[in-house]
């Protein structure tokens, strides 16, 4: 959910832009990170975990811990935490390790 | 392998990056392994993306904790360049400009 | 194989007087007064915007005016920013991540497109610090959050973390983020503290009760319940050995835990340019032993901030400062009065350490400081 109103911040309006989670449209704020964009959306689950298949989620928010390493435009292993979003990014929730691109 | 009772938080997960928990934490000691370091290298915990960040002081607290050792006493794991993950295509790059 | 990218491997070493590693509050005061002592600076954070965790204290600080009190943490960054501009010999990096420091000297940047090797004469490390884990049932499920995560997500973007909230810790951070989070609309069940005290100041803390928000001291949490998220938690109270007490658990309802359990000072540069480390507990975990003026048992690096022990931001910009002009003048260079303002300097941070809560500091500084206080 997003903030509408805050006593003491003024967010920005800024442009917002159409990326898709697992095939489905949503739309986000440009430039804001990918998780945060997820997360005013609802999407709390971005990866699942290397052996155990565990569900992770955004953690650090720093770039720091590996909760939320998602799979964006086919590139594995993105810290969705910082990476800034993009018009018509395609975001995926990574299982595992993830899979190099091959072209 | 050594038997040991088991406890209720072992399932916890402890390095998030490889999903190692405290109870295979606690074996890997009760089996000799009493530094980080030689941890890491038999379970990979603290191996992973973060490089210990999240799991590095759990662990060396379990170890304190298990050996009757002051936290200090616990030597550190060797830090190793890089800080953070490199992309492959940067170290193929190298100091190029594109 | 694109033939231009051979070709463009060459040898960019650049040579600087003094790298500074982080653009929080006490990188931005390190490099502001490299700056004013004329030296080549180069500054050097893995974000786009200068103010590290600043960018998201909205609350004003205490303390001194020569460190901003009175002023929010968010409006920090841009009043050093605005001095810094004036200097030719400041550069900036931003998205620029501190890969490695080797043994030649070179530190190694990284952008997430290339290397780049510098050769500086002299290393600030304000790298800042990163949040402490907690060990409990299912810590790993999303919605369990650190308190820094919320207060980005929250302060910086806009968006709530969730609908009801359990905060984990009673330091000033824990009440901060608290007290944020009802201002932002958002549910706050409760605040536990496993110690029997609380640990932050008594105003945050007052301003929590008047919300109605219960902090429960000597208690601890075991669990975080749900399958693909929180969706609510098991809490018990700790006896004197910080065990839990069986039977006194029970539940709590809520879809967000937030852990406000302490930082740890990232000082993996430091490891890697051979400084002296020692565990002291009251700075967060392993830091450089120093002398009074920031510089390491490696006479090139200097500390500031977090990276030399977790405190606040006022102090991280006093440690910052004192940095800058020690490193500068170990080159021949200083500002004028920059003695005079070393001096001061140094009374502002034993009055911030100054206080109740500034004891466990000023102890946790005097084990990590060297013997009388100067190398050798």
């Amino acid at each position: 959910m997003r903030l509408k109103e805050h006593p003491i911040l003024d967010f920005p309006a800024g442009r917002e832009v159409v990326f898709t989670f697992d095939g489905k449209e949503l739309r986000g704020i440009e430039g804001e990170p990918i998780a945060a964009a997820l997360h005013a959306s609802g999407v709390r689950v971005l990866r699942h975990s290397p052996v155990s298949g565990r569900a992770r989620g955004f953690f650090c928010a720093i770039g720091n811990c590996s909760s939320c390493l998602m799979t964006v435009d086919g590139m594995p292993n993105v810290r969705v935490c910082t990476e800034p979003l993009k018009e018509g990014m395609v975001v995926e929730t990574q299982k595992g390790h993830g899979h190099l691109p091959i072209d | 392998m050594t038997d040991r009772p088991k406890r209720h938080d072992d399932d916890v997960i402890v390095c998030r990056c490889e999903d190692v928990t405290l109870g295979e934490i606690r074996r890997l000691i009760s089996e000799g392994y009493h530094t980080i370091d030689e941890i890491k290298r038999i379970s990979r915990a603290g191996m992973g993306q973060c490089q210990g960040r999240t799991c590095r002081h759990l662990i060396a607290r379990e170890l304190a904790r298990a050996l009757g050792v002051p936290q200090e006493e616990v030597e550190m794991p060797m830090f190793r360049p890089p800080t953070r993950p490199v992309l492959l295509s940067t170290i193929a790059r190298g100091e190029g400009d594109e | 194989m694109r033939q231009a990218e051979t070709t463009r491997t060459v040898n960019l070493l650049k040579e600087v007087d003094v790298a500074v590693i982080g653009a929080g509050p006490a990188g931005l005061a390190a490099a502001l007064a490299c700056a004013e002592a004329g030296v080549s600076t180069l500054l050097i954070d893995a974000n786009d915007a200068p103010g590290g965790q600043l960018v998201k204290q909205t609350h004003k600080f205490f303390g001194s005016e020569r460190q901003h009190a009175g002023t929010r943490g968010i409006q920090i960054p841009s009043l050093f920013t605005e001095k810094l501009a004036n200097y030719p010999n400041v550069e900036i990096m931003w998205n620029t991540n501190a890969s490695g420091f080797y043994d030649s000297g070179e530190l190694v940047l990284e952008d997430e497109k290339r290397f780049m090797k510098i050769l500086p004469k002299r290393m600030i490390v304000a790298a800042g610090a990163s949040e402490r884990f907690l060990i409990f049932r299912n810590n790993d499920l999303p919605g369990v959050y650190g308190a820094g995560a919320v207060q980005t997500l929250m302060n910086v973007y806009g968006v709530v973390p969730g609908d009801r909230v359990m905060m984990i810790g009673s330091g000033n951070i824990g009440l901060i983020v608290s007290y944020q989070l009802i201002q932002a609309g958002v549910d706050v069940a409760a605040v536990v503290e496993a110690a029997p005290c609380i640990g932050g100041y008594l105003v945050h803390a007052a301003k929590l009760r008047r919300a109605g928000v219960p902090i429960l001291t000597s208690h601890t949490v075991l669990a975080a319940h749900g399958q693909e998220s929180v969706t609510g938690a098991t809490i018990a109270e700790v006896d004197k050995e910080w065990q839990p007490m069986p039977g006194t658990e029970r539940e709590v309802e809520c879809d967000v835990i937030c852990l406000a359990v302490g930082l740890m000072p990232l000082v993996d540069v430091l490891w890697h340019a051979g400084c002296e480390m020692k565990y002291v507990p009251e700075l967060g975990g392993h830091v450089p032993v120093r002398d009074e003026n920031m510089r390491t048992s490696n006479p090139k690096v200097y500390a500031a901030g977090d990276s030399g022990g977790v405190e606040e931001a006022s102090s991280a910009m006093v440690t910052g400062e004192i940095a800058g002009i020690s490193a500068a003048k170990s080159l021949g260079h200083q500002a004028p009065g920059a003695d005079a303002r070393l001096a001061q300097l140094k009374a502002d941070l034993a009055a911030i350490r100054s206080g109740p809560t500034g004891e466990k500091i000023s102890a946790g500084v005097r084990c990590a400081t060297v013997c009388g206080g100067v190398w050798e």
